[in-house]
């Protein structure tokens, strides 16, 4: 009777002053009423319903008084029957002589104030505090909707029969037919469900048993509202929740990329009580099945049992209190630890498709859990979370500024590591170079690693010549003596002749013992991970570089049997992961998990590796299996799919990826797709081989034996081409090509369409040179051209070159490129716009300085007769025009429509640029 | 049996102002008038429903308590919106506390206008001897804004009743003055009246017997 106190607060509700025992109470014995209200007793009201309508006696109302004890006036009362009754966790227990004691749940308290503020309490009981009396009919079975069995329960027993069920069954049969395709926009499918539910309301309350239930009280028709709302929902599931998904599909994206680039995050990284860890595990095992219920009820109720979970009690069973201040946090775990590919599309059905609930306004109970569950994606969503960062953090976490940089390298001398007895020396100094590479200090990594180098070298050299004139003593030396590799360091002088010898052996020795202070680049920490690997793991191209030259091993793996690569790839580090390729690592190497470093890019939703590995398997020899299967039998198209990455997997696809591939579980990538966005691209199948393979066979021969002919090849044929019509053809595609990179943002990839050496430029201020994506050659370095064959003006069909484009994202770097490749920065598309209108349009106010100061004609006018000025005002881009009015523009020009700049400023009310040019009409 | 008193207000109110200020404890003293205890028969303290019947009227109170946490402040806004009224505790012996409830005032003001009542609670009164918040100083910004000032203290339970009941009496006189004007209804406070007509469109079916 007690089972289903853990279900929604306040959900049960009456109004008391109508209730017939209060109403009798306050009329018929108003002295008795007025008394309880001066002294504070309290005044328990047995539910609506719960009483046979008769008269009450006075026995009765003196039996529902209660008096707080002196002692313990918050859980011992007696009432006015002089019975002792109890109050514990919302139940109030009556010991009844002979028989089992009496209880009743507390269903609400209400507080109330007379016109003279005189306040008095409450309490809505379930069943009379009298064993005598008989208890009135259940109106209703049950207060509480559950699940969906309650909800056809009670349509079916209350309306007495299935017609109402069979009613609602029927409407959205005919709703699913009239409508074959749904809408995938949000409001138009709330708005055309929340006509079908008002339709299906309709059909239950036409039941007269219904109705006339309904009538008696609130909480019955709140159950039929709620009921109708759920059965519906279950029908419809199927059908609405694919649109709802593809509609939210960007969104969801985005939050797993952020999700699992921080699925290593730890409960202590999100400030969560100590005491609450250890409910942690039920509450997510709870949580991550939200997907499998298909009502907006029924969800709730599972975030509502998931916080059940954690705010009960602790390890040892004390009250644990749970707060706003926990909540948060906790609920950010579990969504982050949940696995669940469509939180944003779960959150969206539980905010819009919940109609019932309206009628409470949104303060109840489901719209705070619904809310709680949106602040913790848009927490997510924000970044705000910038924690556990990296999971390796804790093997360095001291905070490294360039004051304790020095201190501390003074600390690492040969003296001081060599003297000290610490036997963890070891893992310190390594510790010490991981935090330097964290901290890019590139040189002070080069110099300690190679004069460890140095050191290891002379030792080798001692000890070959130990050993020679070893051999010559005849071999004077027992075998321990010279085998102390093992040996701790506290004894190091116990082993020399004496404690000052620099004879040859004790040099070794010495020497000995400070290889195992000092880490080189082959050294591992506890976990396995080299000085690459750390440098992999944070991005440090250049000192990725520089360890890869110190012949660092590049496929080393840790205990994760994780390769440096696997590190670059996962965390996004395209430079880091391009100098490994380049370096010859196993582009296949799997890790403990059988997970490829293609694997974990896709994973990760790491676009920018996923196409340097595919580019740079193009044009190398070395195959990606762009199918390999994870231990779970899961390709990467698998987690392209599942993650919602669409992009990716189209990429994927493109390249030769299996849809149709099944894991372990006998699912598809298909099977994995939760929206119809990426369903669509994995229906695409049919790779485009021809468009995607940039290199024919016999470029591949060409790559093999000579790179730094490659490009010349190249050059040479897209010459040859320019001649020919069917390769005009061919250049648009191209073009096509560039301008999406470039809408990407993908310079280099923009480069690289063009046959424009983007590693010149990048390099142009420093001596480090980098590999890039597309560059196969070694040569580059020396090659300090910066003329490219490729025509860089060629335009589209709409008169659109690479500099338009360039200039209307924004591309500063390309912009500066392809002028210095003789790009026109005055030429006109087919609307007569240059670069620097776009410039203008799209507020890009490096561009517009970079085109002005190569010669872009400020004055310039399209075919409508806008200047540049004209488009910044009227976008009411104020960046853009200042610089633009910087530049001395005649702003007396007029366009088509007779308007100058300022007049059409004035139109949009853009009152910042008026003034600015106002400004500038005063000063000039 | 009059029909004003069939009719319930529902409010949504929520608790703002920085960390360890007493948010939580004002919540627990009103609702559960109770201080530092481990007794309590709610089991958590984020959300938590009154009700009230003042003079007839059925008010039902959802209280909303928020992080106090800085980096949860963004999400200020998914907790506000839909508000009635909101209530910006400070502590009087934290000058920082009372500076971000001049913020919280401003962003509430610049989000919701005049839609929603606030009023403004120093708490820790009892410790009057520690106040570095100077008394003038909070009445008159609270003048200022428009909104009104309790001294509270959660531990000693001082002024937590009269703080919700005047916050609640201010709710009601604007959603009834709401009502006269005849400001089209939002869904956002529902009067739910037995014998009207439903507002809601998609609750209209309910009402046709
Ligand atoms: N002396 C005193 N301490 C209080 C009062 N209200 C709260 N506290 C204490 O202030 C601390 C923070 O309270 P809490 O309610 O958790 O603040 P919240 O973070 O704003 O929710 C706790 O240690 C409370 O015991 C008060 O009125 N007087
Ligand atoms: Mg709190």
């Amino acid at each position: 009777m007690i089972s289903f106190i853990l279900e929604m607060e306040g959900a049960y509700d009456e109004i008391i002053s109508e209730n017939p025992f209060f109403v009798e109470l306050k009329n018929e014995y108003a002295n008795l009423f007025q008394h309880c209200i001066a002294q504070s007793w309290i005044i328990c009201v047995p539910r609506i319903g719960s009483l046979s309508t008769r008269v009450f006696t006075v026995e009765d109302f003196c039996a529902h008084i209660l008096v707080p004890s002196d002692e313990l006036p918050e859980s011992h009362y007696s009432t006015l029957t002089e019975k002792q009754v109890t109050v514990a966790n919302k139940v109030i227990t009556l010991e009844v002589t002979k028989s089992l004691p009496l209880q009743s749940h507390i269903l609400f308290e209400e507080t109330f104030y007379t016109e003279d503020f005189i306040k008095y309490k409450v309490w809505c009981i379930e069943y009379p505090l009298e064993p005598t009396t008989n208890t009135g009919t259940h109106l209703i079975t049950k207060e509480y909707l559950t699940s969906i069995n309650d909800c056809i329960d009670l349509l079916w027993t209350q309306a007495a029969g299935r017609q109402v069920l069979d009613q609602i069954e029927q409407s959205v049969q005919l709703f699913l037919k009239n409508q074959p395709s749904l809408p995938i926009a949000i409001g138009p499918l709330r708005d055309s469900i929340s006509e079908l539910y008002t339709q299906c309301l309709q059909y239950a309350l036409q039941n007269r048993r219904l109705r006339e239930k309904s009538k008696v009280c609130k909480t019955v028709l709140e159950n039929i509202k709620m009921a109708v709302e759920c059965y519906m929902q279950q029908l419809l599931f199927e059908s609405i929740f694919k649109p709802i998904c593809t509609s939210c599909a960007y969104e969801d994206s985005h939050l797993n990329k952020k999700i699992r680039n921080m699925c290593d995050i730890q409960l202590k990284d999100l400030d969560i009580k100590k005491e609450l860890f250890h409910a942690v595990p039920k509450a997510k095992q709870i949580l991550s099945k939200i997907d499998t219920y298909s009502t907006v009820l029924e969800k709730v109720l599972c975030l509502k049992q998931a916080l059940n979970t954690i705010n009960k009690t602790d390890s040892s069973n004390n009250v644990v209190l749970l707060t706003a201040d926990d909540l948060l946090p906790v609920f950010v775990f579990l969504v982050i630890k949940s696995g669940l590919p469509n939180w944003y599309s779960q959150l969206t059905y539980m905010k819009e498709f919940r109609f019932s609930g309206v009628g409470k306004g949104d303060a109840d109970e489901s719209a705070f859990l619904i809310t709680t569950l949106e602040a913790v994606i848009e927490h997510i969503q924000s970044g705000a979370l910038s924690g556990p960062p990296d999971p390796e953090s804790y093997y360095y976490e001291s905070d490294l500024t360039e004051d304790n940089l020095n201190e501390r390298q003074r600390k690492n001398s040969f003296t001081e590591s060599i003297s000290t007895s610490d036997t963890n020396t070891r893992d310190e100094t390594l510790e010490y170079i991981f935090e330097l590479i964290k901290a890019n200090h590139t040189e002070q990594v080069q110099a300690i690693l190679l004069r460890n180098k140095r050191h290891l070298e002379t030792i080798k050299e001692h000890e070959s010549e130990i050993l020679k004139v070893s051999l010559d003593k005849k071999y004077q030396f027992h075998n321990e003596d010279y085998d102390d590799n093992s040996d701790s360091d506290s004894d190091i002088y116990e082993k020399l002749c004496h404690p000052l010898c620099n004879c040859k052996k004790c040099c070794s020795k010495i020497f000995k013992n400070l290889l195992k202070t000092s880490p080189t680049v082959t050294s591992r920490d506890s976990h396995g991970l080299t000085p690459l690997h750390v440098a992999c793991i944070h991005g440090k191209a250049a000192i990725v570089e520089l360890l890869i030259e110190m012949e660092a091993d590049i496929d080393a793996t840790d205990l994760n049997e994780c390769s440096p690569m696997h590190y670059a790839a996962s965390r996004g580090h395209q430079n880091a992961l391009l100098l490994l390729l380049h370096s010859g690592a196993n582009i296949n190497k799997t890790n403990v998990d059988k997970n490829t470093p293609l694997h974990l890019c896709v994973n990760n939703g790491h676009m920018n590796c996923v196409k340097a590995l595919i580019y740079f398997s193009e044009h190398s020899r070395k195959k990606l299996m762009i199918n390999a299967t994870n231990e779970n039998g899961n390709t990467p198209l698998h987690l392209a799919s599942k993650w919602g990455y669409e992009g990716i997997a189209r990429l994927l696809i493109e390249n030769g990826a299996e849809p149709s591939i099944q894991n372990h579980n006998n699912k598809s990538s298909f099977d994995f797709a939760h929206n119809l966005k990426i369903l669509q691209v994995l229906k695409s199948v049919t790779p485009n081989l021809y468009e995607y393979i940039h290199i024919t066979s016999s470029d591949v021969t060409v790559l093999n034996s000579k790179p730094e002919k490659l490009f010349n090849t190249k050059f040479q044929k897209l010459k040859f081409k320019e001649n020919n019509a069917s390769k005009t053809v061919k250049n648009l595609k191209t073009i096509e090509r560039i301008f999406k990179a470039i809408s990407y943002g993908d310079v280099k990839l923009a480069c690289f369409y063009m046959n424009i050496d983007y590693t010149n430029y990048k390099n142009n201020n420093s001596n480090t040179t980098l590999c890039h994506p597309l560059c196969a050659c070694r040569s580059c370095k020396k090659n300090n051209e910066s003329q490219t064959d490729f025509d860089v003006n060629f335009p589209d069909s709409n008169g659109f070159t690479a500099l338009h484009y360039a200039a209307k994202y924004g591309l500063d770097e390309l912009c500066n490129i392809l002028i210095l490749n003789n790009a026109n920065v005055n030429c006109q598309n087919k609307r007569g716009q240059t670069p620097l209108h776009l410039a203008a349009l799209n507020n890009k106010t490096v561009v517009i300085e970079i085109l002005t100061n190569n010669g872009a004609n400020i004055n310039t006018i399209d075919l409508s007769g806008n200047t540049p000025l004209h488009n910044a005002s009227e976008m009411g881009n104020i960046g853009a025009s200042k610089v633009l009015l910087n530049k001395n523009p005649d702003i007396t020009m007029l366009n088509g429509s007779e308007k100058s700049a300022l007049s059409i400023a004035k139109e949009k009310v853009h009152l910042t640029i008026i003034d600015l040019i106002e400004k500038y009409a005063n000063k000039s | 049996m009059t029909n004003t008193s069939a009719t319930t207000y529902n409010f949504k109110v929520v608790l703002l102002g920085e960390g360890c200020v007493g948010k939580t404890s004002l919540l627990l003293r009103y609702i559960e008038d109770k201080f530092n205890d481990k007794h309590l028969t709610t089991l958590q303290a984020t959300f938590l429903n009154k009700k009230l019947n003042i003079n007839g009227k059925r008010i039902n109170l959802s209280i909303w308590d928020t992080a106090g946490q800085e980096k949860f402040h963004a999400l200020g806004p998914i907790y506000y919106r839909n508000s009635n009224g909101a209530i910006l505790v400070y502590d009087i012996t934290d000058e920082d506390s009372f500076g971000k409830v001049k913020n919280w005032v401003k962003e509430l003001k610049k989000m919701l206008g005049s839609e929603i009542v606030l009023v403004i609670a120093g708490n820790k009164i009892d410790l009057e001897h520690e106040r570095t918040v100077p008394l003038e100083e909070a009445e008159s910004y609270a003048k200022m804004v428009g909104a009104r000032h309790f001294y509270t203290s959660a531990k000693m339970n001082q002024g937590v009743e009269d703080l919700f009941l005047e916050l609640t009496r201010e709710m009601t006189e604007k959603l009834e003055q709401n009502a006269q004007n005849e400001v089209t209804r939002t869904s956002r406070v529902l009067v739910v009246d037995d014998e009207a007509p439903v507002q809601s469109s998609c609750c209209a079916g309910s009402k046709s017997n």
